[in-house]
């Protein structure tokens, strides 16, 4: 039993230093590639894949998450007699915490798991030896247009699920629930900071570049098989949904400490 | 500095002697099965050589070491006298230029059409070649492979055959010294198979290369090769031309190139089947 338990933690750690290690070609090379023009197409084309087909299962989840905060936060908030202050809350859970958490991990969903599937795709094939075998560095050619694509688009698509928040959890606040728009609008834009929404959308950035590492670290070391490939997706999925919620967290510890220390600066400004 | 000197004394003994690849002390582990034990073999220039040997006895493995596909867990790999096992990926990926591999199964890009896969080699590595100049090497390489006017096809619409051919043409499209044929006929019908064994003989005799192809099929071995080895159990059990195998007296070489089962695999087949009958019968699963 002690046995096994030691076995597997060891097993574990070699995997983290691996993920570390691809992490860490993928960083390299992409920061290589991003300026190289022969890289532009190939990003590109995944930015069409990854950004653009996703806007709408974005802007959708976004929307929904504002209508429901909506409707839950109202008979808490109308027993209080501040109804009026629904705006605050809505936004500000959506710029700063659900908006980017949940477009995130509806991107680790659609486009984490695609991205494992086509690669563990190619690795079972051979196609990944093949591009090898012809002189050209895998991750060069498939990790890093993938990714620096992931690094630029999440945080656009954040911007988008924000805004889709905030207006499904408006129009829920004026014509179901019946709150004045000026009041609505008013309390929101005193309670939030440009602070919230730049922090929301700069988590995209941490978020995409997960999503993107762990998915291909998948696809490039999935087992043989159709089986090696399904159960490649599921890890990369699992992986890159606890990544998403651990970066959240630190995320968000660091982003209070950063705005506490330079806070009482914000008056002399 | 001594290393040094010793790693360029054996390149110029190397390229001096006409070995073109060598791999010395070779063992591959993957983690406790042992799948190449201390292999030792120098490939010729110029020369095809056949490794033959049953399925899953490390053919594979032994000629992806060849071009570092895999590294190996003990032992050397040279190419024209240098030592490429120990080389970071980038400076591997200058090295693999030399070398063209045609895989099993193709590994063709099965989003890019048959014209785009062959490019690919080219277009990473030659960036101001002009689109005429491209699709001219495209046409002539397919043309080398009997594909002339596939170029719009993707490999989803070709049969195996087809398949194996544009693989080939994009293996040769850099005009490599050294193409890896990894079971090049494995799943071809006899004409189609010696389709391929005759590519093997022109790509040699046009392009003067030195072949390495890996197969289980000893009418193609026989045919194209200059050399045989064959491994079993992840050694080298027999090496020498055609004719050397043919009369070898080691046992398991006369029943691998003859086709035969032997007797130790027969009598679990034997017993496998006595209990298969004795478990499984129609009547048993009868109400």
């Amino acid at each position: 039993m002690i046995a096994s338990l030691g076995a597997r933690a060891v097993q574990d750690v070699i995997e983290a230093g691996r993920l570390g290690r691809f992490a860490w070609r993928a960083a390299t090379t992409s920061a290589r590639c991003c300026l190289v023009r022969e890289t532009l197409p190939l990003v590109r084309n995944q930015m069409n894949f990854i950004g653009v087909r996703s806007v709408p299962v974005i802007m959708i989840t976004g929307a929904f998450v504002g209508m429901t905060l909506a409707v839950q936060a109202y008979d808490q908030l109308a027993g209080m007699g501040l109804e009026e202050h629904l705006g605050v809350l809505i936004n500000l859970a959506v710029v700063k915490e659900l908006g980017p958490v949940l477009a995130a991990v509806m991107l680790a969903g659609r486009v984490g798991g695609a991205l494992t599937a086509e690669l563990g795709t190619m690795n079972v094939t051979e196609q990944i030896d093949a591009v090898r075998s012809m002189g050209t560095d895998p991750i060069r050619y498939l990790v890093a247009p993938r990714l620096l694509a992931c690094l630029l688009l999440t945080p656009i698509l954040i911007m988008y699920a924000d805004l889709m928040g905030v207006i499904g959890g408006a129009m829920v606040s004026f014509l179901q629930l019946g709150i004045n728009s000026s009041a609505y609008w008013k309390f929101s834009a005193a309670g939030v900071e440009l602070w919230d929404v730049s922090i929301g959308v700069a988590k995209g950035f941490f978020f995409g570049g997960a999503i993107a590492t762990i998915s291909c670290y998948k696809g490039f070391n999935c087992r043989q098989g159709a089986h090696g490939v399904g159960q490649a997706c599921t890890e990369a999925f699992v992986a890159s949904f606890i990544s998403i919620l651990a970066l959240n967290f630190a995320l968000a510890a660091i982003s209070k400490s950063i705005y506490l220390t330079f806070w009482p600066l914000k008056s002399l400004v | 500095m001594k290393r040094q000197t010793d790693q360029n004394e054996r390149a110029d003994a190397g390229a001096a002697s006409g070995v073109h690849i060598e791999v010395r002390n070779l063992t591959k582990k993957f983690g406790r099965k042992l799948v190449l034990d201390n292999i030792s073999l120098s490939i010729e220039k110029g020369k095809t050589t056949v490794i033959i040997g049953p399925s899953g006895c490390g053919k594979t493995v032994l000629i992806k070491h060849f071009i570092v596909l895999q590294r190996p867990s003990t032992g050397e790999v040279y190419f024209d006298g240098r030592r490429i096992d120990r080389l970071s990926e980038r400076e591997l990926s200058r090295v693999r230029m030399h070398f063209g591999y045609l895989f099993q199964e193709g590994a063709l890009f099965d989003s890019m059409s048959v014209a785009e896969n062959i490019m690919f080699p080219i277009k990473q590595h030659f960036k101001d070649v002009t689109w005429r100049q491209v699709e001219d090497v495209v046409k002539a390489k397919l043309a080398m492979v009997g594909l002339d006017g596939f170029q719009n096809y993707y490999p989803a619409n070709l049969s195996g055959g087809q398949r194996k051919r544009v693989a080939l043409a994009r293996a040769i499209a850099l005009n490599p010294e050294v193409i890896l044929y990894d079971e090049p006929t494995t799943g071809l019908d006899p004409i189609r198979s010696d389709i391929i064994n005759e590519l093997v003989l022109k790509l040699e005799k046009d392009l003067n290369v030195t072949s390495i192809v890996v197969t289980h099929d000893m009418k193609s071995a026989y045919k194209v090769g200059d050399r045989i080895v064959m491994l079993h159990n992840g050694k080298i059990i027999a090496d020498g031309d055609a004719d050397h195998i043919r009369h070898h007296p080691h046992p398991t070489v006369q029943q691998f190139i003859n086709g035969r089962v032997g007797e130790d695999d027969l009598a679990v087949l034997r017993m496998s089947g006595a209990v298969a009958t004795s478990q499984f019968l129609p009547r048993d699963f009868q109400q």
